[in-house]
């Protein structure tokens, strides 16, 4: 009987809980919306790059490309080219290291 | 014992700081480099840039020159412009010859690097009480004007405070590290392949660049800054150009201006 008490009302809570939000509550929003985090991820590199002065040409176009599929709906796409600019950031970010110390080869 | 270390450690670190940057030494091993490479090109020869290397081009860039140059006309109006702004109340412009002789310079009371465009630029404000563009247009016509008037004269550009020092070392490292999707520097193309063709162009040496600028690119069908070149360049490289005028381009400028010190500036300013 304690069981099917604890039962019905946990699943009440849950219910009632639901109801509270609305219908176009986006239920993947949050860290594991992939996404959000390969955006995130671009834009924060892209920041560090741009700050010094070592950003590479196209990786602004593709996060704002990415934004607009994404806001398109074509989450698949907008997803792979936020991992595109990340990784294209991520490239960025080595030759910043090897920048510092650049000098002639003769 | 630990006197003796830390004193030892003390003095190499002020050797070392001392020896850091050697404008001379750098310089030689540079034109070095030129010579290694096109050994039957005069040290003279390079203020003609790619026209030092490859003969068909030299006589196009001759014909061109022996009728009217496609930027006459906009020399004239930077003269013009000179005068119709009042340029040459500024001290650092009245003399324009002397001005173009003098940039870019440390300005140790500001610790940062003044190129000619920069004082231009200011002059321009004080007088007019406007701005003025960085790459091209008025700016360009003006800088050209200003830089004919020390036709002949030798670059020599001077590097002698600890400051002047930390900005030579910061240009030549812009200018020797590789940036861009291309993972490529202005030294993979301008001074290790000088000479060596790109598609269809042969990539000019970097040693002399700085004798001809502003200058008149066909491609552009004007004349525009050094600074707006640097932009081009990065562009191509596939790497996000930065600002003209900002201190990385002006650092790097003062590097690029100082490799080719000894060089005559010339009015020969056109260029594929």
């Amino acid at each position: 009987m304690k069981k099917v008490l604890i039962t019905a009302l946990s699943v009440f809570a849950l219910t009632a809980q639901a109801d509270f939000l609305g219908s176009s509550h986006n239920w993947n929003d949050g860290s594991s919306d992939p996404f959000k985090a390969a955006i995130t991820a671009a834009e924060a590199g892209y920041a560090a790059n741009f700050k010094a002065n070592m950003a590479w040409r196209d990786t602004e176009k593709m996060i704002k490309e990415a934004k607009k599929l994404n806001a398109a709906g074509k989450t698949a796409a907008a997803v792979a080219l936020a991992n595109k600019a990340h990784v294209q950031t991520v490239n960025a970010t080595a030759q910043t290291a090897l920048a510092k110390n650049a000098g002639p080869l003769f | 014992m630990k006197k003796l270390i830390t004193a030892v450690v003390s003095l190499g670190l002020i050797v070392g700081a001392a020896s850091a940057t050697d404008v001379d030494a750098d310089r030689k091993a540079f034109v070095g480099h030129f010579k290694s490479i096109k050994p039957n090109v005069d040290f003279a020869d390079y203020t003609n840039g790619v026209y030092a290397f490859d003969e068909g081009s030299r006589e196009q860039f001759e014909e061109i020159l022996d009728g009217i140059p496609p930027y006459e006309e906009a020399l004239e109006k930077g003269g013009a412009e000179f005068e119709k702004f009042g340029l040459a109340k500024c001290d650092a412009l009245k003399d324009p010859a002397a001005a173009r002789l003098a940039h870019p310079y440390y300005d140790e009371k500001a610790g940062t690097v003044v190129t000619l465009e920069g004082t231009i630029q200011k002059c321009y404000n004080e007088q007019t009480g406007k701005k003025m563009g960085t790459m091209k247009g008025k700016i360009a016509r003006i800088s050209s004007w200003i830089s004919d008037q020390a036709a002949g004269e030798k670059i020599n550009v001077k590097v002698e405070s600890e400051g002047a020092k930390a900005a030579y070392e910061e240009g030549k490292a812009f200018f020797y590290a590789k940036r861009g999707q291309f993972n490529m520097s202005c030294a993979d193309c301008h001074v290790y392949n000088a000479g060596k063709k790109a598609r269809a162009d042969i990539l000019s040496p970097a040693l002399g660049h700085t004798t001809h600028v502003p200058m008149y690119r066909a491609k552009w069908a004007g004349l525009g800054t050094l600074h707006r070149r640097y932009g081009g360049c990065l562009k191509n490289m596939r790497a996000k150009p930065i600002k003209a005028q900002k201190e990385v381009y002006r650092n790097m400028e003062f590097y690029h201006q100082a490799m080719s010190n000894g060089l005559e500036i010339t009015d020969a300013r056109y260029r594929k």
